[in-house]
């Protein structure tokens, strides 16, 4: 009896089942609401001038004839804001409108509010600007000499971390190879399906609600009282469907929100500020370009004895998120490798472009680009099979990470290794192409990774989770929490997770939307942070609840609490099935008790810790692990790349729902397969070449590979259901893992990202293989 | 809060519509409005320009109603297409992949399936991109075009048409509606190829082959390419190389030398002229083989 009722107790019914997601059919039939979809009574519309110089100084901005308009409201610039003429971001170094100085080609320098957007439109161009040109900082590596202009602080680095573990020099004496090569990696943008957009609507008693499409609720709520002055007690900011952010909708809608809650604060009326799609690859954050110098040594069996790195961000012209996302590059720059003796360098380096930022994988694709190149140069050098090779690398539990953190549970890696290698068939296509003659040749190639998840250390103040769940008189579930769904299915999973832990059925749970006045500042939606942090803080509330239900369902069934389950929107005593009461009944009853069937729940993360001199410590409580294995064909005489399969494998901890992560993952690969191949944002001078989709090129689904996904389970004891993160490891190996096969299925490796067909082909060319 | 019904997004400009029913209709708007008309059909192309801004019509003429301007037609000897003919129903037309299958190759190579259902053959000719795909194969194919006024009618060799990126030799009021494309003799092989960076992507070069032996002897060869000049092309100079000699190795290697040096690439965002000639070269080769092999393939199985 006691056995069953462990089992009992384990069997999932709504975690870990592929549900469809709750917002499927309205996005589906177009029904779902966007915000351009919304609008509100005497909306104005609103516009944004900005710079067309990478640096200048401003002489005069004259308003005048742009304000003579008819239809115009208002025209604003930097002395017009209310409040502090600030983004607070992490560091506060950039203005909400430019003042005296633009840094960058398509910094906001004055605001237009009109009656139509045509208005607003030609408005901008009555908007007289007198610049004085002054020489832009346009390369990270120009910016850091001496002789450069001082366009961010004393020496244009915006931050530099540095991480130390044991001894390089004696590592590499101990090395019986030792190799070294600088890698580029260029810029990457969101191309989320819909642009930045905020409505503000200015309301009674001098508050402001602000709609918008964004992943942080709570940065946007901070941002708007920073420049409207407005108490953040009257600043309420609900989320509306967003479609898409990968990074991109992280801390950008705290100015697009900061713009439009300024014009509707000086007109009083609701103002809509919707991003063109040029106006937003210009002025929106990006991947940081990077430069990565990597030198490995290891021994001729293969283990690894130092690694060196320097990692250099381009950061653009502010600091925002650069901040976190080279920490975060840092602490992953060695891979998911043991090694005695390390030496990080890293730099986040000013230039006056656009300011880069988060963006999936945050500052992860390029150090793992490099150090997976290095692997299999490694491999190729001492004649190891590179899967071998990563196998005797790799972590597993008990082993100690770059940062000398002990990892002490839910390690799939080596799993996630040997099944990809399996599912692939590994060892006999690396064979066999190898063989491969003539102008079409095939390759494999395989990268793996690790990622911490959520903020970890660096940004430990935020990373803490609530939820609120109400049960009403019906039995159904209302759950409010506060990261964001921004099309990766993050409804759905809670949902899951409130169902199962109420024991109700997934079809009367309601996830709402986010919004700030209802639920306490639970941190952003990025880090993979979407499941773990708000699902431990929902099943905390569904546990407080369901101990109120389960003394009255135990007086109503004569048992006691701890004889009860929870089930599937049933109410039973486990020793006798099948003679249980509905959940619904429990719940009426306890209405009729004025039981209260309400609850916040809360979660704090888990320890983290990390020593800015050494960068030794915990930075991060848990880590996702992935391997993808990418299979090519690469045409030698044209360089073009198809990329014919990617088989990855996740351990993420136990998965939730299996179709909305194994949709993660193919959009990752898909992601990834656009940084590793197409995406090249040109940019010049300063200027960006390209800032429309007929010339910035993503992949489409006619570019798809076939995509085998698989979970490796290793749970969690600290998360929902064992669930770690997903939506970053999903991009994070697949670039890597394409260019090794690339380099597999011709002879030559390319070090740069973009791998375009030109690229490819003059590096055969260069290396006089074939003629 | 109310849902939003106004598209503020998509076309920032204003213009007067029409949608006639006839070409003649068409005709007397185009007559009356002349340069501030501009024609839409399928829009893949003129919209694209409008959202950016780059051209600002007062009056836009939609041409995708008139009937008589979608047809495919077997004339024998003759293919006749109207103009606004759907790519996606030249790909699925049985008379086109029979009689013209480098054709069907090549209209199956624009764009997606979106791009196939709304674009047409009038329109990629009119909007004449060096880029486009239907361009070269029309090219080999010895094809000419019906314009139409309220002046009256003209045909127009495809050669002489395109004047440079974005230009014809159509007149403000001159509606394009039909292509005519002499089926090409018995025997003939054809070819088209393409390189883009993606798969929706405008040619960074492409190429259109037709060819046709006497034993081994080239009795007809007919060359054109897009991307790597002003507007799609003939490679005369090369054809020369081919034209009454043997079909061997060596001359198709003078060949495709001499289609380097016949073209005249640039670079931009899409491509650099470097790798346009080097890749133009592979593109040629591969194009003449498979011109021949089909040749080849046609005399076995006829
Ligand atoms: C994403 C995308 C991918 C594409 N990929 C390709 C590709 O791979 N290959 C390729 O070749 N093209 C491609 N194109 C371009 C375009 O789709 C094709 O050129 C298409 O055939 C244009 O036809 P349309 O009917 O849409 O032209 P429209 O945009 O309607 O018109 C194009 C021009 O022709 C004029 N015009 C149209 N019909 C007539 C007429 N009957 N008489 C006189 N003038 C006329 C118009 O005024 C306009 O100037 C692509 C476009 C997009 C947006």
């Amino acid at each position: 009896m006691e056995k069953e009722i462990v089992t009992l107790k384990e069997k999932l019914n709504v975690v870990g089942k592929p549900k469809r997601r709750v917002d499927a059919k309205e996005k589906v039939i177009g029904k779902a609401l966007y915000v351009d979809d919304l609008r509100f009574p005497g909306m104005l519309y609103g516009k944004v001038k900005r710079s067309i110089y990478p640096r200048a100084r401003i002489r005069v901005i004259d308003t005048s004839k742009a304000k003579a308009l008819k239809g115009v409201v208002a025209v604003l610039t930097a002395k017009d804001i209310p409040g502090k003429n600030m983004v607070p971001i992490i560091v506060e170094d950039m203005p909400l409108l430019a003042e005296r100085e633009v840094r960058y080609i398509g910094e906001a320098l004055a605001l237009v509010a009109a009656s139509s957007k045509r208005t607003a439109e030609e408005a901008l161009k009555l908007i007289k600007v007198d610049y004085e040109p002054l020489t832009p900082v346009t390369s990270p590596i120009d910016a850091l000499k001496n002789t450069s202009p001082k366009i961010y602080g004393e020496n244009n680095i915006v931050i530099s971390y540095k991480l130390r573990k044991g001894d390089v020099e004696s590592g590499f004496r101990e090395a019986d190879v030792i190799i070294e090569r600088e890698y580029r990696t260029g810029y990457q943008e969101h191309v989320y399906l819909e642009p930045q957009g905020i409505i503000a609507v200015p309301g009674p008693n001098g508050s402001m609600v602000i709609y918008g499409s964004l992943q942080c609720p709570h940065y946007v709520q901070k941002a708007v009282s920073y420049v409207t002055g407005i108490g953040m007690n009257k600043v309420r900011v609900v989320q509306v469907e967003t479609g898409g952010g990968f990074g991109g909708k992280e801390d950008v809608p705290s100015w697009v929100a900061g713009y439009t809650a300024v014009l509707a604060y000086r007109t009083n009326k609701p103002v809509k500020l919707i991003y063109d799609r040029e106006e937003d690859i210009l002025s929106t954050s990006k991947r940081h370009p990077a430069i990565i110098k990597y030198r490995t040594g290891a021994k001729k069996t293969g283990e690894l004895t130092a690694v060196e790195v320097k990692y250099i961000l381009d950061a653009g012209a502010y600091a925002t998120l650069s901040i976190p996302v080279l920490w975060r590059g840092t602490v992953h720059a060695v891979g998911p490798y043991k090694c005695p003796n390390i030496k990080v360098d890293s730099l986040a380096v000013a230039t006056n472009k656009v300011p880069c930022g988060a963006f999936r994988g945050f500052g992860t694709p390029q150090v793992i680009f490099a150090h997976e190149s290095q692997m299999d140069l490694l491999a190729e050098e001492i004649g190891m099979d590179p899967i071998d090779l990563r196998l005797k690398n790799a972590l597993e539990e008990g082993d100690q990470t770059a940062t000398g953190q002990v990892l002490r549970e839910s390690v799939g890696l080596k799993e996630t290794i040997r099944r990809a290698a399996e599912l692939s068939n590994w060892h006999r296509k690396r064979r066999e192409y190898s063989l491969l003659k003539g102008v079409k040749r095939r390759g494999i190639g395989i990268s793996t990774v690790f990622y911490g998840v959520s903020l970890g250390a660096a940004g430990k103040h935020l990373d803490k989770a609530a939820s609120l769940v109400h049960v009403f008189p019906d039995g159904s579930v209302v759950v409010f929490q506060s990261l964001t769904e921004i099309g990766q299915g993050q409804r759905t999973v809670i949902a899951q997770i409130a169902s199962e832990s109420l024991g109700v059925k997934f079809e009367d749970v309601y996830v709402q939307q986010a919004d700030t006045s209802i639920v306490p500042d639970s941190g952003p939606t990025v880090a993979s942070r979407g499941t773990l942090m708000p699902g431990m803080a929902v099943i905390d509330a569904c546990k407080r609840i369901k101990k109120r239900l389960a003394a009255v369902a135990a007086e109503m069934l004569n048992t006691t609490p701890e004889n009860l389950v929870f089930e599937n929107g049933e109410v039973y005593n486990v020793y006798k099935p099948g003679k249980g009461m509905l959940f619904k009944e429990v719940v009426k009853e306890a209405y009729n008790r004025r039981v209260n069937l309400g609850a916040e729940g809360w979660f704090e993360a888990p320890f983290t810790s990390f020593n800015p001199e050494t960068g030794q410590g915990e930075p991060y409580f848990v880590y996702s692990y992935a391997t993808h294995i990418a299979e090519v064909e690469v045409d030698v005489e044209t360089g073009k790349v198809d990329v014919l399969k990617v088989t990855a494998v996740h351990d993420s901890g136990k998965i939730i729902n299996p179709a909305t992560a194994s949709g993660q993952v193919e959009g990752g690969i898909l992601q990834g397969l656009g940084y590793a191949l197409m995406e090249e944002l040109q940019e010049k001078d300063g200027y960006i070449l390209n800032p429309n989709l007929t010339d910035y090129l993503i992949p489409t689904s006619m570019d798809a590979p076939e995509i085998e996904v698989s979970f490796v389970e290793a749970r969690y004891s600290k998360g929902p259901f064992g669930a770690k993160g997903i939506g970053e490891p999903s991009i994070m190996p697949t670039a890597a893992a394409i260019l090794n096969a690339v380099s597999h299925a011709i002879g030559v490796r390319v070090f740069s990202l973009p791998a375009t067909p030109e690229k490819i082909y003059w590096t055969i060319k260069g290396s006089g293989r074939y003629t | 809060m109310y849902i939003n019904r106004v598209n503020t997004k998509i076309l920032p400009v204003e213009f007067k519509y029409f949608a006639p029913k006839t070409v003649s209709e068409a005709a007397s708007i185009l007559n009356r409005y002349g340069e501030e008309v501009r024609i839409l059909a399928g829009g893949t192309d003129l919209l694209v320009k409008v959202k950016q801004r780059l051209i600002e019509p007062k009056y836009i003429l939609n041409v995708k109603g008139i009937e008589e301007l979608r047809f495919i037609e077997d004339r024998s000897g003759e293919i006749g297409v109207g103009a606004a003919t759907k790519l996606s129903e030249l790909v699925g037309s049985e008379i086109i992949k029979e009689k013209l299958p480098v054709l069907h190759e090549a209209a199956e190579a624009v764009g997606s399936v979106q791009i196939r259902n709304m674009g047409t053959i009038g329109g990629n000719l009119c909007n004449a991109s060096p880029a486009s795909d239907l361009a070269p194969p029309l090219l080999v194919l010895n094809t000419s075009v019906k314009a139409y006024s309220s002046s009256g009618e003209r045909v127009i060799p495809l050669e002489k048409f395109f004047l440079g990126p974005g230009e014809t030799v159509l007149k403000p009021d001159e509606l394009l509606v039909e292509i005519k494309i002499p089926c090409p003799p018995e025997g003939t092989g054809m070819s088209f190829l393409k390189v883009a960076r993606t798969s929706m992507d405008l040619a960074k070069a492409n190429v259109a082959v037709a060819i046709k032996l006497d034993g081994n002897t080239v009795k007809l060869c007919r060359i054109a390419m897009g991307s790597v000049a002003p507007t799609p092309i003939r490679l005369f100079q090369t054809e020369k190389i081919l034209l009454g000699s043997e079909f061997t190795d060596g001359k198709i290697e003078r060949a495709v030398q001499t289609a380097s040096e016949e073209i005249k690439p640039i670079t931009d965002i899409r491509s650099t002229a470097e790798y346009r000639r080097e890749v133009s070269k592979v593109l040629v080769r591969r194009a003449l083989k498979k011109a021949y092999e089909r040749v080849k393939e046609g005399e076995i199985n006829g």
